[in-house]
């Protein structure tokens, strides 16, 4: 299943989430709370989404190569998308490699329960695109 | 207990068990394209002259030993995983041969990437599933009983340059071969006996009640369980014992399994916390540990604990108290025989050290896996009790 046809898609769809995200009331604050900078590195379509927690607002930024992220994943758009559904879980998803995960492994894991709300935020999220 | 409809299981180690083993396993060998091995031990390991028959077994295998690396202080760290691969590369050794315990394992594991792979260790591999391939043949020849890290896809080094301990977990990261050789454990004295079966008995436990756990890791985590809690004690009490020597080698292993594929959850958060900020040996802090994790999963696992009732020696009715009541028992016995401390002050712990160590607990990756949410404050409380 390719849900996304172009970076372009994907950059509109996912990276329209993680700012949605960042602008949380409360899921925001927890973000920000990790203090981390995290890059995901999506390929079928290729696309990265930096999201820089270590200020006073989640920055998010695509194709970033001057951040240095503490944590990279790697994985296929079509991962990301089913990760966010709920259809797919993390710590699985590390086990088949369908994702990859460099740096400090603890760090995001620490961040799964704060996304448990967010499986729900995308599913509503989404329901304006044709996916 | 676990939560996923889903679960994978492999063990890609091939295992060999036997007395004396070690000094043959010239059969096994001919499985793996390997003929310049680089034998790696540490220092104390090599001036016991444990080493010498291994060493006589390979070359009698037909085998040349590319290099010998002794310089395994501990902690292992990544400054000497680069040195190992250096030494490996320089040698043009084409697999290793590691015999030790966790520490030195580890080294060899993460050397093996550099070797098989080039690159640079932290920023290309420190991770999950960061490896792009196989790695060249590693050997793995345990004389402990207690890591299991001779069939587990995970090393844990610790990284000079930022003060932090990475984790590399990699399928590829799960030696080749594994050779039990409960011959090899007999010199083990009976304070590293006891620590180090103390978290042989860990890592079955927190697999047991892990959210990751399946049938095939329940399996052997239950069986590991029976092993421990009935060779642990002969072991401590008389080394010579070669049949409670094999069973806690067995032990060991399948405790490794389990715990490789369910991972561990509340008790080695703390033990992690406690060994980053007071420096205690792992085994020793899971030993003191296990019973108090135990009563912090208390609610979540009644019926998970119970089930246990006759791998930890109790027959007839029996609740989660008694079981949990068994292990810290085991303990106690531990500490009657050989001195194994049974509380955090005993190892040098200091008290106002307590709330770091909480908040480090919770922050543990190993908490995810864990049955109950780990909360920071409870933590606090449970260190308090366990000091």
């Amino acid at each position: 299943m390719v849900y996304f046809k172009s970076s372009e898609e994907l950059q509109k769809v996912l990276g329209g989430f993680f700012q949605l995200l960042g602008q949380h009331p409360q899921l925001g604050p927890k973000f920000l709370h990790s203090k981390l900078v995290v890059r995901f590195n999506y390929r079928e379509p290729e696309l990265s989404i930096t999201a820089d927690c270590t200020g006073s607002n989640v920055i998010i930024t695509f194709n970033d190569t001057t951040k240095k992220p503490e944590v990279e994943m790697d994985m296929k758009a079509d991962v990301a998308h089913e990760f966010w559904i709920g259809k797919i879980n993390l710590l699985v998803a590390l086990g088949r490699r369908q994702m990859i995960a460099r740096g400090h492994i603890p760090k995001i894991l620490k961040l799964l329960p704060i996304l448990k709300p967010a499986h729900e935020l995308y599913r509503q999220y989404i329901e304006s695109f044709s996916l | 207990m676990s939560q996923f409809n889903f679960f994978q299981f492999g063990v890609p180690t091939h295992i060999v068990f036997g007395e004396g083993v070690a000094s043959d396993f010239s059969a096994e060998l001919a499985r793996f394209a390997m003929k310049r091995p680089m034998l790696v031990c540490d220092h104390f390991l090599r001036e016991s002259g444990a080493i010498g028959a291994i060493r006589d077994g390979l070359l009698q295998s037909g085998l040349h030993i590319a290099g010998e690396f002794f310089d395994v202080a501990h902690p292992a760290s990544v400054r000497i995983v680069k040195e190992l691969a250096f030494e490996a590369r320089e040698q043009n050794a084409d697999s290793f041969v590691v015999i030790g315990g966790g520490s030195v394992m580890d080294v060899a594991k993460a050397a093996n990437i550099l070797l098989t792979h080039g690159g640079d260790l932290v920023a290309d591999y420190s991770g999950a599933q960061t490896i792009p391939g196989p790695l060249k043949p590693l050997v793995a020849i345990p004389t402990t009983a207690g890591t299991g890290s001779e069939v587990t896809q995970a090393a844990v080094l610790y990284d000079e340059s930022q003060g932090v301990k990475l984790s590399f977990v990699d399928d590829y990261l799960r030696p080749h071969l594994a050779v039990l050789d409960p011959l090899l454990t007999l010199s083990l004295p009976p304070f590293l006996t006891a620590a180090t079966g103390m978290d042989a008995l860990t890592h079955a436990v927190e697999a047991w009640t892990s959210v990751q756990s399946n049938p095939f890791s329940d399996a052997l985590a239950k069986h590991a369980i029976h092993l421990v809690m009935h060779h642990l004690l002969p072991a401590v009490i008389d080394g010579d014992d070669l049949d409670a020597r094999k069973g806690m080698l067995t032990a060991s292993t399948m405790a490794g399994v389990a715990f490789d594929h369910a991972m561990v959850g509340v008790t080695h958060a703390m033990t992690h916390a406690v060994e980053a900020v007071a420096h205690v040996h792992h085994g020793t802090a899971n030993a003191i540990l296990l019973p108090w994790g135990m009563t912090y999963n208390r609610d979540v696992c009644a019926d998970r604990y119970v089930e246990l009732a006759s791998r930890v020696g109790i027959t007839g009715k029996c609740d989660v108290d008694t079981i949990i009541q068994q292990m810290r028992q085991l303990v106690v016995e531990l500490e009657r025989k050989c001195g194994l401390p049974t509380r955090l002050r005993d190892v040098n712990v200091q008290k106002d050290q307590l709330p770091k160590i909480a908040s480090l607990a919770a922050q543990d990756g190993t908490t995810v896996y864990n049955p109950r949410e780990v909360d920071e404050a409870e933590i606090l409380k449970l260190l308090e009790q366990a000091w």
